[in-house]
């Protein structure tokens, strides 16, 4: 796996606020790469470098072997593009915000005219050429500017938080657009986002930045599973692995271990991983009946004073994190080694 | 080009382009130019009369120098004359224009017209001067001023309307110093002739004016001055006399003295005189000037000449002269 | 826009028609004003035509030249951070409002024959009257192209060079992308050069034939008692600013 771009040791810092401190990254060609972590953890700021719009205070950076300068980065700029997290238009047509970028690299009219229709058939806008950009949707906006950046065909193609704060219908749009570009064309995506779920759709290979630190470099699963290291971040809760089958009335039934059985609305088979939001577990002292499909006894083995909320750990064969409120916690009259149960509905079970 | 720079860098250029075509067309006009410039300060009750147009268009078709009328009051005129900034005064202030010769700023002054100055009042004449001596109605009004029956607007702005009334005031002996101060009924407008007329005749008060602002005001297409008529005409002390003077070449290099003598030439030419002497009889069906070359140099009207040399010439050891020896510069034929 | 929201702008209009009406009803040289504008205009009336192109000549070379250099310094100060940039921005928000007759008198004290600048000719002289102008309008270029330029987003000049453009290029892309506001400084100024009296009259001196422009010709005329005439000239200069704006606008529109 060759590398397009090399960054070593970088920092960058901002007068008193240092965004990047000591990242070493190689980023791998022809492939997604996501960048992920919390909000200020650097990874706009790393995507700026990587798109040759700032330089690291200390470090350097490499890209395709060459060492990145002053006296170089205006052309280097044309092989790097970068969509922002908040959609930049110029305030024109579409087809002109589309063909600004085109201008710079020399491409006849016609040529121009037909990457236009390319790219935003790939992101769903077709005949959208005339209208005014400013005046979509934020969706249609967001993905104006990816297909602008698409159209550029540069060999690296930066996205910050492409679908946050898109509904679902256009964050599939774009997420099918992002990988239809890696497959078809030879370029290489690097993606920041803090969406955990995107993170393993889309790529492989995941970077995890706290901090402006790099505190992992690995698989995505590798940090989903690894809580220690998410500590405080969007750490998923309750996540687990088993193999699941399914039943004749057309739910899974996932066997994780500790003879714990958990019943999922959903369709895959085989070897799985699977979470349940703390949120949608309701907690009991007695078993009820309910249309609820998974009922877990358990005891409750630690208990985290948040305030207003309390973590309880249950341990139900398996570990499972339930949170409550602090009244309804001495309402129950709920300590530690409290038998409990523990329900939740076959389709809080998310698929990771 | 429309890639690197966009729309408002295409403005910029065109801006440039137009900005250097302006001015270099300037230059270079002004290189090719075959005529020549002479700038003449006047009075604004002089220009404003239409004669200067008049004589500009006739001047200019015949020589090759285009005149630039500079119509301002006397004060800024004489500022523009030791600049530099001015060939020629037209000026009708004697005591002034002698002061000027005195500074050596000036050289060759020439009288080539005169006409009256008038006292203007309202129809009902409430302080009974119509066809009194000018002094005499000076008194009146003053006296009706004072008993609250009457009114005077003064234009107070330096000119040689002003400079007229002054003198008028103190031959009737008053101090003017202390006259422009009784302000319940002196009023000073600080502005031109017509404004002054405008002035005086919404308060119905009397004012000093030169025929040609009145005639200008009154007798056109409507009476911008309904309320006002003219009550005192006669007398010596009203007499107003026009004469130009060439900025002193030898103060101020950068003169324009010969096409500046070309000019007074012509003002005191048959051809220029009778301009002078026609003016206005058509729309108003009297002259607003009266020649004055012939009178002086021919005698043609003693009584007049006498009255002219009175006012406005100078002494010059034993004699008097509209231009003083030493004030003279090339150019002997001017003085016959 | 629903009713609501035209009602106060038409309220406005109403009024001025209003008063407009009343005023050629009611005051005479006011009516006899704008007849005397339509005959002057319709009859072609050569002396006016002069002054009136004149004028705009004078004028639109001012704008041209405050053009040139204003806008890049406008851009400049709105793009970049520098030591004392705040202190700049005041001088020439404050040096908008210079009064016409103070410059005009410090331009010819200036250019005046025995001045420091006099070999340059410009007293009298129509480009004299268009570089005071200019002078007199830089500071309203450059402070409403710098606002023009801080009112865009921050992003766009990013945007522009990650699109492949240079610090000049992204440059021009922020200017396009306030075309609005560069639109205004520019017919803004145009407005208050050939509006202005001040240095056209100092600088000018109203000559015939020469330097005679509509302000000077109107103050002349008016001075000179002949109100009809000033208010017929009055017309044509409203006449051609708001013809113009309305140009400019229309060019603005095309350009998205």
């Amino acid at each position: 796996m060759s590398t397009i771009a090399e960054l070593n040791n970088i920092s960058k810092i901002y007068g008193e606020i240092t965004a990047i401190k000591n990242l070493t990254l190689k980023i791998p060609r022809n492939q997604i790469f996501t960048l992920i972590g919390p909000n200020g953890s650097g990874k706009t700021t790393l995507l700026k470098i990587l798109a040759f719009l700032e330089k690291p205070t200390k470090g350097t950076v490499t890209f395709n072997g060459e060492l990145v300068k002053e006296g170089n980065l205006d052309r280097l700029r044309l092989n790097s593009t970068m969509v922002f997290q908040k959609t930049a238009l110029f305030d024109t047509s579409v087809a002109k915000n589309i063909a600004y970028g085109l201008k710079f690299r020399g491409f006849s009219k016609n040529e121009i005219d037909e990457k236009l229709r390319s790219v935003l058939k790939m992101v769903r806008l077709e005949g959208y050429e005339k209208r005014r950009a400013k005046k979509l949707s934020g969706g249609e906006q967001q993905r104006v500017s990816l297909a602008r950046a698409i159209a550029l065909g540069t060999e690296l193609l930066l996205l910050d938080e492409p679908t946050a704060n898109l509904d679902q219908k256009n964050m599939s749009i774009t997420e099918a657009a992002i990988s239809q570009i890696v497959q078809e064309r030879n370029t290489t995506i690097v993606l920041a986002t803090h969406n955990m779920l995107q993170m393993k759709t889309l790529s492989e290979n995941v970077a995890l930045l706290i901090n402006g630190e790099l505190v992992h470099v690995g698989k995505a699963i590798e940090i989903l599973e690894d809580t220690k290291k998410l500590a405080g971040f969007a750490r998923i809760e309750n996540i687990f692995s088993g193999i699941s089958c399914i039943t004749t009335d057309g739910t899974a039934i996932i066997d994780v271990g500790g003879d714990v059985r958990i019943e999922a609305a959903l369709k895959k088979e085989g070897n799985i991983s699977v979470f349940i939001k703390p949120e949608d577990i309701i907690l009991s002292k007695n078993q009820f009946t309910s249309s609820a499909r998974n009922v877990l006894k358990g005891k409750i083995v630690e208990v985290y004073d948040l305030g207003s909320v309390v973590r309880l750990k249950v341990d139900v064969g398996k570990s499972f994190t339930v949170q409550i409120t602090k009244r309804s916690f001495s309402e129950m009259g709920l300590n530690l080694n409290t038998e409990v149960f523990l329900t939740f509905k076959a389709s809080s079970v998310q698929i990771i | 080009m429309r890639t690197k720079f966009g729309v408002w860098g295409i403005v910029i250029i065109v801006a440039a382009i137009m900005s250097i075509a302006s001015v270099a067309g300037t230059f270079f006009y002004l290189q090719m130019s075959t005529r020549q410039k002479l700038v003449v300060t006047t009075t604004t009750s002089l220009y404003d009369t239409g004669l200067l147009d008049e004589i500009e268009t006739r001047f200019e078709s015949k020589y090759p120098i285009d005149i630039y009328f500079i119509s301002v009051g006397s004060g800024i005129a004489i500022q523009f004359a030791q600049r530099g900034d001015a060939d020629m005064l037209l000026v009708h202030a004697p005591s002034e224009e002698l002061k000027f010769l005195q500074d050596n700023y000036g050289v060759n002054r020439k009288i080539f017209a005169y006409n009256f100055f008038e006292i203007v009042g309202p129809t009902d004449d409430p302080a009974h001067i119509e066809g009194l001596s000018p002094i005499d109605a000076l008194s009146q009004i003053v006296a009706a001023g004072r008993n609250s029956t009457a009114l005077w607007v003064s234009r107070g702005d330096g000119s040689g309307t002003h400079v007229k009334e002054k003198e008028l005031w103190a031959a009737a002996n008053f101090n003017w110093t202390l006259i422009r101060d009784e302000v319940s009924w002196f009023k000073e407008t600080g502005s031109g002739m017509g404004k002054t007329l405008i002035t005086a005749n919404g308060l119905r008060a009397y004012t000093l004016t030169d025929i040609g602002t009145f005639l200008a005001y009154s007798a056109g297409s409507t009476n911008q001055v309904p309320n006002l008529k003219t009550l005192v005409t006669e007398g010596a002390e009203l007499l107003n006399v026009y004469s130009d003077i060439a900025v002193n070449i030898t103060k101020n290099p950068k003169a324009n003295f010969e096409a500046a003598t070309t000019f007074t030439k012509f003002m005191i030419s048959e051809e220029g005189q009778e301009i002078i002497g026609n003016y206005g009889v058509a729309t108003y069906g009297q002259a607003l000037f009266y020649p004055a070359v012939d009178i002086l140099e021919n005698n043609s009207n003693p009584t007049m000449a006498q009255m002219i040399k009175n006012y406005a010439y100078f002494d010059d050891d034993d004699t008097r002269t509209e231009c003083p020896l030493q004030y003279r510069y090339g150019h002997p034929e001017l003085y016959g | 826009m629903n009713l609501r929201s035209k009602f106060i702008p038409t309220i406005f209009f109403l009024f001025f028609l209003i008063v407009i009406t009343a005023l050629i009803v009611l005051v005479r040289e006011f009516r006899e004003g704008v007849a005397g504008a339509f005959l002057l205009i319709i009859s072609g009336n050569p002396e006016v035509i002069e002054i009136t192109l004149r004028s705009i000549y004078i004028s639109g070379t001012a704008t041209a030249l405050a053009i040139v250099w204003s806008m890049p310094i406008g851009l400049i100060i709105g793009l970049k951070d520098f030591f004392g940039k705040r202190f700049f921005k005041g001088i020439f928000n404050a040096l908008i409002g210079i009064p016409t007759v103070a410059l005009g008198l410090v331009l010819y004290l200036m250019w005046s024959s025995t001045g420091p600048f006099g070999f340059l000719s410009l007293f009298l002289s129509p480009l004299g009257v268009a570089l005071g102008q200019a002078i007199l309008i830089t500071p309203i270029m450059v402070s409403f192209t710098t606002s023009a330029v801080e009112a865009v987003e921050p992003d766009i000049k990013d945007l522009a060079k990650t699109l492949g453009a240079s610090e000049v290029e992204a440059a021009f892309a922020i200017l396009k992308e306030s075309t609005a506001g560069v639109s205004l400084a520019i017919v803004g100024s145009f407005n208050r050069a050939i509006a202005e009296l001040g240095i056209a009259l100092m600088i000018g001196q109203n000559i015939r034939g020469q330097t005679r422009v509509l302000t000077t010709a109107i103050a002349m005329e008016t001075a000179g008692g002949d109100i009809t005439r000033s208010i017929a000239l009055a017309i044509i200069l409203l006449a051609i600013v708001l013809s113009i704006n309305l140009i400019i606008n229309l060019f603005q529109r095309r350009l998205k």
